[in-house]
């Protein structure tokens, strides 16, 4: 009986560590700027695509706004915030990620800025897995301070459908859709599966029951490599 | 003995990584990406309709509409001139998230213009 407990106590830390994001830092140092100051509302600005995959781009930027939802922040809308941002002359985002953002929390009510640069989206050998290199950047709307930055060399099999991590009724959805898989429908899913993952350790935010109180929990390496 | 081990297993994945999403959004992902993409009136269409969906029946831990989910509803209509419609939903934003108000005002008021 005891041994029976221990081998399954064994199985269930190892269970942890390959499930769960695990490196040595904490997120209330590496996050802190999320934890000195309460932080609420972000805005998703139009992602950098430096990759030869014309439309990442659309891939990445409609696929952000879940995880961040999820994460217990409050989204500025990312529809109608694009289309101010175009009437402002504010959509390409390589113009703004060095400079001044107050003019941004100015106008949006904004926190938080995310900027997303697609570095690199590749298909390896099989046209089915798509590797990707993708940087998240989320700033600090007043005083344009890096709060956040991961990258990430992301490998995705389009194979295997894991759905949307923001519904189960989501999830049998996008397993349909993948059946009758139009090209679209994977992109849209490689992108989401990034944005997933990379910004998974992100400190929660208000409106999520574990705001605060993830501190002690681990942020997870800057630069990481994954195969999802 | 099978039986206790199972349900370490079980109940140590649920705790550890386990959460329910707090919000439902249906089928956005794609209908926002055909909407980005296309543009085209079945790309509204269907937009309008997956926006429909979420606010008539939000699911989820929060069991709420999600942010932006009003905001860029109204967006929608207004292209669609339905008006009255659509800023009736930009005032439901503010209602739900007052933080959108700095940012939802100026548009109201650009609509007034």
């Amino acid at each position: 009986m005891k041994r029976t407990i221990i081998i399954a106590s064994v199985f269930s830390v190892l269970i942890f560590l390959s499930s769960c994001s695990f490196n040595k830092s904490l997120k209330k140092d590496v996050y802190k700027g999320f934890y000195d100051e309460e932080k609420l509302s972000i805005l998703i600005m139009p992602p950098v695509n430096n990759s030869t995959k014309v439309e990442a781009k659309e891939f990445f930027h409609t696929t952000l706004n879940i995880p961040l939802a999820e994460a217990g922040y409050y989204v500025i809308p990312p529809f109608l915030s694009l289309e101010i941002l175009k009437q402002e002359s504010a959509y390409d985002s390589e113009n703004f990620i060095d400079g001044n953002l107050s003019k941004f929390a100015e106008v949006f009510g904004a926190d938080l800025i995310l900027f997303t640069t697609i570095h690199t989206w590749n298909k390896s050998g099989l046209a089915s897995v798509v590797i990707v290199d993708v940087e998240y950047t989320i700033k600090d709307a007043i005083t344009s301070e890096v709060l956040f930055n991961r990258r990430g060399n992301i490998k995705y099999d389009t194979r295997v459908s894991k759905g949307s991590s923001g519904s189960w009724i989501g999830a049998a959805i996008s397993l349909t859709a993948n059946a009758i898989s139009t090209a679209a429908t994977k992109y849209v899913s490689v992108a989401r599966k990034c944005n997933d993952y990379s910004l998974a350790p992100l400190p929660k935010g208000k409106y999520h029951p574990n705001h605060n109180l993830d501190q002690e929990e681990y942020a997870g390496p800057a630069h990481f490599k994954a195969n999802l | 003995m099978k039986k206790l081990f199972v349900t370490i297993v079980a109940a140590f994945m649920l705790f550890s990584c386990g959460q329910k999403p707090l919000y439902d959004y249906r089928n956005y992902d794609n209908t926002t990406y055909s909407y980005l993409k296309k543009n085209d009136e079945k790309a509204d269409q269907n937009l309008a309709e997956t926006y429909e969906s979420i606010i008539e029946k939000p699911r989820g831990e929060r069991n709420t509409v999600p942010p932006g989910i009003y905001a860029d509803y109204g967006y929608l209509l207004l292209q669609l001139d339905q008006t009255e419609k659509g800023k009736k939903m930009l005032a439901r934003e503010i209602e739900l998230y007052p933080e959108s108000k700095i940012f939802i005002d100026r548009i109201l008021k650009k609509l007034e213009e």
